[in-house]
């Protein structure tokens, strides 16, 4: 199809590649030229406050990989990605097939979609303070609820032991409406007459979630899960704000300890190995996120 | 299953629904909540959930902090100046993907373009600290301004390439027909065309560079703070002044909310990258 309407001459053959040529240098000079500078410094010792840089090779590597420091925050990031991505979707899809099998009232369904999309127009940093203050140890908002309810004694959730879990829930409660939203609107473009044939065959409810509902969203699902994935992946404003990687090294993620080695104790060489390492477990997600992006665009060119 | 059974699952899911909304609201509300109480109410333990004497003060209070006032300005100006910056060049490229996908680039271009939006910002963020710093551009507006490129530029071509893309091609052959020339025809046909999109793509920008964070938290904070960079500041120190700090949040949440209640129909498919139609 890309070649039926290149087919309409009526720009000279450069211009469309000019029209893409400013955004072109935009780019690379602000991502492809700092790439290129870290990839450069990553193989050398360098702190420009201890003096010039010094070719080391893969040095800076070697170092990353027997750091202590660096496995546990990869441990720390998985465990976010593990439970902040499931927890989401499953919530996501979950959320969104309810809200649009049993709330049948379109205005209402509206009001409750604006509710649930509030938490991803709030700054991060604005709803990393907010969740800070809520958890408070001393007077905070879920400890009040759970000394009323409960009567229970507060649980120190900014402490050693929960504090990655407290930045995952003001994540679950920040981002969840994305892939809500995005399955939602899968859900409501799905064609009724589907469903009609199969309630005529007599499928069960189950039967139609299973065989049919899940099946024909997959792409989306999958492209919403990958969104939420890389973007959990590379989170770093919230762990910034709400603990500051602590206490101690307790809720440290690889973005975070990348930016307090390089901009915090300007030590470049070791700060850019880290970042590329981080950006290469970012591609391979990346590039599986474009090859279900290319099909749902593909199918999306049928109709 | 049964009709009883159906009714529990009913209930079920409802409640789910019911407690999500909850959650959802809670943190918002809490804070309006403490952006109405006095000092002396926020420290109390257990706190109160309707503000006892309820007042404006914090209110006043954060207009009167020249620091807050000029922290929405700067934030104002640099989100703007971004936003327009990635809208003209990204609609340019845009179109050219749509129309001439492969005189433009090719999909491999465009999906690199796409591929940016969702690199690991840190790894950007380093070098260009140290790349600013060497043309002492640190603590200035345009460092953000051309930082947020990074993360608005892509989403603009992106976004723009697919409400391009819906526009029909015979529109603008008839148009050449009729003795348009390219130019013309983008600006009186296409253009007005895309109008939603248009709207939809520079508020998402806007967005976007309005919250962000970690740029600027790395790249400016001394001369230049934008809004985000003062929470951090205001709720540290013996004294948290948790009421405005609220009061500062209810302020700079409504612009994003409010629009996104005018044009939520587009902004959903901005925000999913334009998998969704909408």
């Amino acid at each position: 199809m890309g070649k039926k309407k290149d087919d309409l001459v009526v720009v000279k053959n450069s211009t469309p590649f000019l029209l893409v040529l400013p955004a072109l240098v935009v780019l690379v000079s602000i991502v492809g030229y700092p790439m290129f500078w870290s990839l450069f410094y990553s193989l050398h010792n360098y702190n420009p406050i201890a003096g010039a840089a010094q070719f080391i090779g893969g040095g800076n590597y070697k170092w990353l990989w027997t750091l202590p420091r660096w496995y546990n925050s990869l441990r720390h990031l998985a465990y976010y990605l593990f439970v902040a991505v499931f927890a989401e979707m499953a919530l996501a899809i979950a959320l969104a097939l309810i809200l649009h099998e049993y709330i049948k009232n379109k205005t209402l369904q509206i009001i409750l979609m604006v509710i649930l999309i509030i938490p991803m127009m709030l700054a991060p940093s604005v709803v990393g303070i907010l969740w800070r203050f809520i958890f408070s140890p001393f007077g905070g908002a879920i400890n009040a609820i759970i000394e009323g309810l409960f009567h229970r004694p507060p649980i120190n959730w900014l402490g050693e032991k929960y504090a990655l879990t407290s930045v995952l829930i003001a994540d679950i409660w920040e981002w969840t409406s994305l892939p809500l939203m995005i399955i939602f609107s899968g859900r409501m473009s799905l064609p009724e007459s589907v469903y009609e044939a199969a309630r005529v065959d007599g499928a069960k409810p189950g039967m139609i979630l299973t065989r049919i509902t899940i099946p024909m969203l997959k792409e989306l699902i999958a492209i919403a899960f990958i969104l939420r994935f890389i973007d959990c992946y590379k989170f770093i404003d919230k762990v910034t704000v709400m603990t500051a990687g602590g206490p101690g090294e307790a809720s440290e993620v690889p973005s975070f300890l990348a930016y307090l080695i390089g901009i915090k104790q300007f030590n470049i060489g070791q700060a850019t190995a880290m970042s590329w390492m981080i950006a290469l477990g970012a591609v391979a997600v990346i590039t599986l996120f474009m090859r279900f992006m290319k099909q749902v665009l593909a199918a999306s060119k049928l109709h | 299953m049964n009709q009883k059974q159906i009714k529990i699952v009913k209930y079920l899911a409802l409640f789910l629904l019911a407690i999500f909304v909850i959650f959802t609201l809670f943190p918002i509300y809490w804070t309006f909540n403490t952006s109405f109480k006095t000092m002396g109410e926020v420290n109390n333990i257990p706190p109160t959930f309707i503000p006892k004497n309820p007042t404006v003060r914090p209110y006043v209070a954060i207009f009167g902090k020249k620091m807050a006032t000029k922290a929405i300005m700067s934030s104002f100006i640099i989100s703007v100046s971004s936003t327009i910056l990635s809208v003209i060049i990204g609609s340019l490229a845009g179109y050219a993907f749509a129309r001439w996908p492969n005189r433009a680039g090719g999909d491999n271009l465009s999906f690199w373009i796409l591929s940016i939006r969702m690199f690991p910002p840190v790894a950007a963020v380093l070098p260009i600290f140290f790349i600013f710093n060497l043309f002492a551009l640190t603590d200035t507006y345009i460092s953000l301004i051309i930082t947020y490129l990074i993360f608005n530029l892509p989403l603009a071509v992106w976004l723009m390439m697919m409400f391009f893309g819906d526009v029909p091609v015979e529109l603008e052959q008839a148009s050449y027909v009729d003795g348009y020339t390219p130019l013309r025809t983008f600006l009186k046909v296409t253009l007005p065309l895309v109008k939603p999109g248009l709207v939809s793509v520079t508020i998402l920008c806007w967005i976007f560079s309005w919250n962000e964070f970690l740029f600027a938290y790395v790249l400016v904070g001394s001369r230049v703070k934008t809004f985000p960079l003062i929470f951090p500041a205001l709720a540290v120190g013996s004294t948290n002044y948790w009421n405005q700090v609220c009061a500062l949040a209810v302020l700079v949440i409504i612009p994003p909310i409010v629009l996104f209640i005018i044009l939520r129909k587009y902004m959903v498919r901005g925000l999913s990258l334009g998998v969704v139609k909408g």
